[in-house]
């Protein structure tokens, strides 16, 4: 059984090729890195996935059910995601917005329960948020702001979780406790999760499988065992690796940038 | 989302004050009225004093309150709408349509009971211009949707201002009070009391909707809200809204921009509690304006407008600037 799945998928951006006939499936308990380089299409990815965006070609499953099928809120039953960018304008409490999670679980006239409620504070204390229930979120950090959009999503608690850069703007403390939070719920309660990263040794440390996308709509994906390796990263990031054995399995050290940037530096002022 | 004790008390306290604000309303006046006099003349209709009261007074003051709560709802809709805290009412054009018709009515010299047609025709033109300009092929652009109006409104201004230059002398000061916004001549009638009514409860079954909306397309799309219905819905109940409020009153200023802001820092950003109090205290605020403007130099009444922005401009600077400390 596939938790989410896509089938001979084009996607595309202004004219640029992001995947071409990709087929994915994640199961649920798979916790699943998408790498790539800047601007290779890894939200677009993660948008068409999440049926905001079209895809040109092929067909996308949330379980058994064809995305293109589903209302809205069918698929926000069933499919969260956390976006690159977090911008509030109107001045909420942290835990309205955290509340905001139920809203397509809840009927048109229903309220939050206290249920709901404890488990919006519950979800805000696990990332460490507690204490910010009251506290109007358009004074929160960057991370903050961020860690509160996490939140949000666990309060939603979809099966299909997309992870849009989920440690971006985090400390080392937050990015761990994120991407824990992420491994637990994918091994603890079956979830499925797709996060882009661009720390590779999280995505090593973290992830069962990677989908990596090279640009030109070339990609691979499967087992991180598999998938992660010199070569590999090599040439998905245009940058020598070098990769140091520890106890955890391997990590990756970027060495130096063989792109134009040495060109750059070396000119004539 | 559980409303806080502040937010709990404030909705009843707001009906309180609306009723208030109307018999304030009903008891001061160019007419001196004692308090026995005015009790009188509420328990008899048909008095001399009860004609003032009742046929005067009162339904000038209901018109004043429902303009004030059109205006105000009408104010968090397009603040939603557009996603920006500038937004007004009168922001994509429904009101320079509807003022530009009017004008024309006055210069033309249509009779009197024919204006809040040209009015009501000016308002939907606009509505129906900017929608069908702005819906275009594509899915739903917020800032397509803000240019087409804006320009729109652009528009209608500079219509409005070659009408007040080529119009008659004697006409202008009546194109300048309606211009303001005044309640001298309003009548409440029953279908902008009907149109305030059925957009209220729709927009409190549809307020968890605006919560989500308001944290933008995308977000809401994510959370299960079919964004592009929603939206234009909200497009179209606003500017009924707005057209309603210019057909009773012309365009009064100053109500729909800060109402929902006042009403955002007093009760914060929920929906089923912003809705109501924001409606509420629209009405109170515009029943209040207007029994200043037909007081404070009476017998010389002023456009209701003028008040609204007297009393709106230090109202809201101030509590903006406790709002600043206290963050």
């Amino acid at each position: 059984m596939t938790a989410l799945s896509c089938q001979a998928l084009d996607v595309s951006i202004a004219g640029i090729r992001v995947a071409n006939a990709l087929d994915l499936e994640l199961a649920p308990g798979e916790l699943w890195g998408l790498l790539g380089p800047n601007g290779v299409g890894k939200t677009t990815l993660l948008k068409c996935l999440a049926g905001l965006t079209p895809a040109d070609r092929g067909a996308i499953r949330i379980g058994e059910n064809p995305l293109a099928g589903m209302t809205r809120r069918e698929v926000a039953q069933r499919l969260g995601m956390l976006q690159q960018h977090t911008v509030y304008l109107f001045d909420s409490s942290a835990l309205q917005i955290a509340l905001t999670g139920r809203h397509p679980h809840l009927k048109r006239w229903d309220r939050e329960s206290a249920d709901d409620v404890r488990y919006a504070e519950s979800a805000l204390q696990a990332v460490d948020l507690d204490g910010f229930a009251e506290r109007g979120v358009t004074s929160l950090s960057g991370g903050e702001a961020r860690r509160l959009a996490f939140a949000a999503l666990l309060v939603q608690d979809p099966q299909v979780l997309l992870l849009d850069e989920p440690t971006n703007h985090l400390d080392l403390r937050h990015q761990l406790q994120i991407m824990e939070i992420a491994s637990a719920l994918v091994a603890d309660a079956r979830r499925t999760a797709l996060a882009a990263l661009h720390d590779v040794n999280l995505a090593a440390r973290f992830c069962s499988h990677v989908l990596m996308l090279f640009g030109d709509g070339a990609w691979q994906a499967g087992p991180c065992a598999e998938m992660l390796g010199r070569d590999a990263l090599e040439r998905l990031y245009g940058c020598r690796v070098e990769v140091v054995e520890t106890a955890a399995g391997p990590r990756f050290h970027p060495v130096s940038a063989e792109r134009p940037s040495a060109a750059w530096l070396s000119r004539k002022p | 989302m559980m409303p806080s004790a502040r937010s709990r008390l404030l909705v009843p306290g707001l009906l309180i004050l609306s009723f208030l604000s109307l018999l304030l309303s009903s008891a001061v006046g160019s007419v001196a009225m004692g308090f026995t006099d005015w009790i009188a003349a509420l328990q008899q209709p048909d008095s001399a004093l009860g004609e003032v009261v009742w046929r005067l007074r009162l339904p000038r003051a209901w018109a004043a309150w429902m303009v004030g709560g059109l205006l105000a709802l009408s104010g968090c809709l397009m603040q939603v709408l557009l996603r920006n805290p500038l937004a007004d009412p009168y922001i994509l054009g429904v009101s320079g349509g509807a003022a530009f018709m009017t004008l024309l009515g006055m210069t033309v010299g249509v009779a009197a009971a024919l204006l809040p047609v040209m009015t009501l025709a000016g308002a939907l033109f606009s509505i129906i211009l900017v929608f069908s300009l702005a819906r275009g092929e594509g899915p739903w652009s917020g800032t397509r949707l803000l240019l087409t109006g804006v320009v729109t409104a652009s528009g209608w201004a500079a219509l409005i201002s070659l009408i007040l230059a080529i119009g008659p002398d004697n006409s202008l000061r009546g194109m300048l009070f309606w211009l303001l916004g005044d309640l001298s001549h309003a009548q409440p009638g029953i279908a902008p009391a009907a149109v305030l009514a059925a957009v209220f409860v729709l927009v409190t079954v549809l307020a968890r909707s605006l919560n989500v909306l308001a944290m933008g397309e995308t977000t809401a799309r994510l959370l299960g809200e079919e964004t592009d219905r929603l939206l234009w819905l909200v497009y179209l109940l606003a500017s009924l809204l707005t057209a309603a409020a210019v057909f009773i009153a012309g365009s009064v200023g100053f109500v729909g921009l800060i109402v929902p802001h006042l009403s955002r820092m007093l009760v914060g950003s929920d929906h089923r509690v912003l809705v109501p109090a924001a409606t509420l205290f629209g009405g109170c605020f515009l029943v209040i304006s207007d029994t200043l403007a037909r007081t404070l130099l009476a017998p010389r009444q002023l456009p209701v407008g003028v008040v609204t922005a007297v009393l709106g401009v230090p109202l809201f600077l101030l509590l903006l600037n406790r709002a600043r400390l206290k963050s």
